[in-house]
């Protein structure tokens, strides 16, 4: 086995040493290190490792955690330029530190090689080794003169995969070697940014300015180009004439009044309003600060664009149409066709829950809209936000019928 | 499983680091030294230690040294107890201990040796560990710093069992030392391991010398993963004489003599011992005749 040669240029391995420190087991200490470009300051007792610190203080929940005593190679990052395991390293170790994390090695928008080659490769199945293997390979491939494809089993096996994905992976791995035989290109996602987890903000540091909590609420509504992460089409029939039921939906306040969680909070004019949205769904609690813009308005039709931020960096963009139509038995049939643009941690939800949580949403809406229509005035208080259980018991229903309608059709 | 509480000291002087060693509740010292923490930390957080503090020296500048040095005659190289595995791994001057190169891919794995120290091995003492069989083969010598002062321990008097060593819980090891080759030495290394990064089921250490004349001057051979330390013979007079596969398999009954577990039986060790010792000291002999007639040159 040939031993890949390095050049030590690419690593910036020696920093000065942290400064003399004695911190009590119970008492919280301030830990200053950069991450993914960012600079940021932790608060933790001794015991906690830097997988926890990066997943739990600052949201970096692509770091993953297996075995946490160094076998699987799942909590690989990059300290100082080199793979190490986040699991066996106490975050109160990385004072001064640069750690790079998967997130910082590539986005969506711009991955890294590495990361195309690895879903060109299939180089994953259920996902749980990919960022272990990302940083373990780019490690591998940094500053690297030569690896042989043959020693790839070797210099790979830090890392456990589950799914035996193997294959796959080595693959990658070799492609992206043969194609960049100076070393890979650096991580590319690296820059500062608000930092902000799970516990809350960052602490700030003395004399920094306090980060904004809440990003700064757009003015504009501006839709994402590319293909929207969900779309839904819903029909729902009402109880009420069609004027009845246009009369709400024409005005904004009661529209929003009617809107599952939704609260108005400025009316800014030109049809434009902003409002506050909460969803609560399982353990998932979102609540989004947005606009909502009227764009069109024409008969029984409106297209409204709405755009909405929570603190934990998702961020929603929708474009919906409503219409309403008579019934030959003088009701309405309310129509939604909605295209959704999910980022951040909110695009976790898979493509099919997102679409069956926002169907349940219209559906309950829909309800809104017909009470209101048949009383005749805006309920006291806004809708509550959509419960968590009642929604998840819906979707689940809603999927055991389409199921047992297909296992039906096929007999 | 995470760690359980811990106090943590980081000093800036090997001084305050005995200190604070020696600084424990009662007599026993409840301090323990954090060097890179690949083998303390998966300790703790099994639960399976639980010391009061953690004395973390990577601060200490002195224990970054790391260099060759003339000592009385041959040279040697030196490494300080906050010196990564993968810093040694790949330094140029490493390739005056060839023995150490030939190890250290077997060293765990890279992401590993990014954090492990070569002197937090040594402390460690863990019978199928690669770095402290190296030290055996080649007497190293092991710097010990503690509260009555300064020592060297030859790496022979060093290992003393399963995890445990000639430095004391109120000691911290500074340095090592490892000779340089010289001309007309040679060298071997392979273990057996269910797979790459484990600890070794059975592993060699081979050095071989040979003479102006050619015949082979003195071969040493150090195992490990075979007993609760690494196992150093001087075998000068078993490759001179006779037929190594079957000496090999002699030396291996004496010497292999840890339990069987499910990885592999004492009997099984005894093979992969009786092997791979042959072939490494065959290796190691052709590389001392090429260093010899090279330096000759
Ligand atoms: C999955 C896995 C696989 C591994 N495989 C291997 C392997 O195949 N071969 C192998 O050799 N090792 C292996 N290791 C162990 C490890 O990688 C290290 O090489 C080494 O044993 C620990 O070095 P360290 O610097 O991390 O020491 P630490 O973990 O910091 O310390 C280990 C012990 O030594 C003591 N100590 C450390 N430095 C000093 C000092 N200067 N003075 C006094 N006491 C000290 C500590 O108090 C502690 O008790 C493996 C570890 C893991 C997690
Ligand atoms: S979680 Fe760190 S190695 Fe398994
Ligand atoms: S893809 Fe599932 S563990 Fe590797």
């Amino acid at each position: 086995m040939s031993a890949p040669s390095h050049t030590p240029a690419h690593h910036a391995a020696t920093r000065p040493a942290p400064r003399a420190t004695k911190v009590a087991a119970h008492e919280r200490v301030e830990i200053d290190m950069t991450v993914n470009g960012s600079e940021v300051t932790l608060r933790v007792p001794p015991r906690v490792h830097l997988a926890d610190a990066l997943r739990e203080q600052l949201g970096l929940t692509g770091t993953h955690l297996g075995c946490e005593h160094g076998v699987c190679g799942m909590c690989t990052v990059l300290v100082d330029g080199a793979a190490a395991r986040a699991c066996l390293l106490f975050a109160v170790q990385c004072e001064g530190a640069e750690i790079v994390t998967v997130e910082g090695l590539g986005s969506q928008e711009d991955q890294h090689p590495l990361q195309r080659a690895f879903s060109a490769h299939h180089g994953l199945q259920c996902g749980f080794c990919t960022p272990g293997m990302l940083m373990s390979s780019y490690d591998l491939l940094a500053g690297c003169a030569s690896v042989e494809p043959e020693d790839l089993p070797v210099e790979m096996s830090g890392v456990l995969c589950r799914c035996t994905g193997y294959r796959g992976i080595l693959a990658a791995v070799a492609d992206v070697a043969a194609e960049h035989p100076d070393g890979v290109p650096a991580p590319r996602n690296c820059r500062p940014r608000t930092l902000v987890g799970r516990g809350g903000p960052a602490p700030a540091r003395a004399g920094d300015a306090v980060p904004e909590a809440r990003p700064p609420a757009p003015v504009e509504v501006r839709l994402p180009s590319g293909a929207p992460s969900a779309t839904v089409e819903v029909r729902t029939e009402l109880g009420v004439p069609v004027e009845k039921a246009w009369e709400v939906l024409d005005d904004f306040h009661r529209l929003a009044a009617c809107l599952p969680g939704a609260e108005l909070v400025e009316v800014l004019g030109d049809d434009r309003y902003r409002g506050r949205a909460t969803v609560a769904l399982g353990p998932v609690k979102l609540t989004f600060d947005g606009l909502a813009h009227v764009v069109e308005r024409e008969g029984r039709r409106m297209r409204v664009l709405a755009q909405g931020a929570d603190t934990g960096g998702s961020t929603t963009q929708a474009d919906i149409r409503l219409r309403a139509e008579p019934t030959e038995a003088g009701g309405t049939v309310l129509q939604a066709d909605a295209a959704l643009f999910l980022s951040g941690r909110i695009a976790q939800f898979g493509r099919a829950l997102a679409g069956d949580v926002s169907r349940r949403m219209f559906e309950q809406f829909a309800r809104a809209v017909e009470e209101n229509a048949r009383t005749g005035r805006a309920p006291a208080g806004p809708v509550k936000p959509t419960s968590a259980l009642a929604l998840l018991a819906g979707v689940i229903a809603a999927r055991l019928r389409a199921v047992v309608r297909r296992i039906r059709r096929s007999r | 499983m995470k760690a359980p509480p811990f106090a943590y000291v980081r000093p800036a002087t090997l001084d305050d680091v005995i200190a604070e060693l020696a600084g424990g509740t009662g007599d026993v010292p409840s301090g323990k030294v954090l060097a890179g923490g690949q083998s303390l930390v998966p300790v703790l957080a099994m639960r399976l230690g639980r010391p009061a503090t953690l004395v973390d020296i990577n601060s200490v500048a002195e224990l970054h040294g790391f260099e060759a040095i003339d000592g009385t005659g041959a040279g040697a190289l030196r490494i300080g107890a906050a010196v990564r595995q993968r810093t040694v791994e790949r330094a140029d001057v490493t390739r005056a201990v060839p023995l150490i190169g030939m190890a250290m891919p077997f060293v765990g794995h890279r992401e590993l040796r990014s954090r492990g120290t070569v002197v937090g091995s040594l402390a460690h003492a863990d019978p199928a560990a690669e770095l402290p069989a190296v030290a055996a083969c080649l007497d190293a010598t092991i710097e010990v710093a503690g509260p009555a002062g300064r020592r060297r321990v030859p790496a022979g008097d060093f290992f003393a069992g399963a995890m445990t060593t000639g430095a004391g819980p109120e000691d911290v090891v500074v340095s090592v030392d490892f000779p340089a080759a010289r001309p007309g030495e040679g060298f071997g290394f392979a273990e057996i391991a269910r797979r790459h990064g484990d600890f070794a089921l059975a592993g060699v250490a081979a050095k071989v010398r040979v003479g102006g004349d050619g015949a082979v001057a003195q071969a040493r051979l150090t195992g490990f993963g075979i007993s609760d330390r690494p196992v150093t013979r001087d075998v000068t007079d078993l490759v001179r004489e006779r037929d190594l596969r079957e000496a090999m398999t002699e030396l291996a009954a004496e010497v292999v003599d840890t339990a069987g577990d499910a990885h592999g039986s004492t009997g099984y060790r005894r093979r992969l011992f009786g092997v791979l010792a042959a072939r490494e000291l065959a290796k190691a002999r052709g590389r001392a005749h090429t260093s010899a007639e090279e330096a000759t040159r």
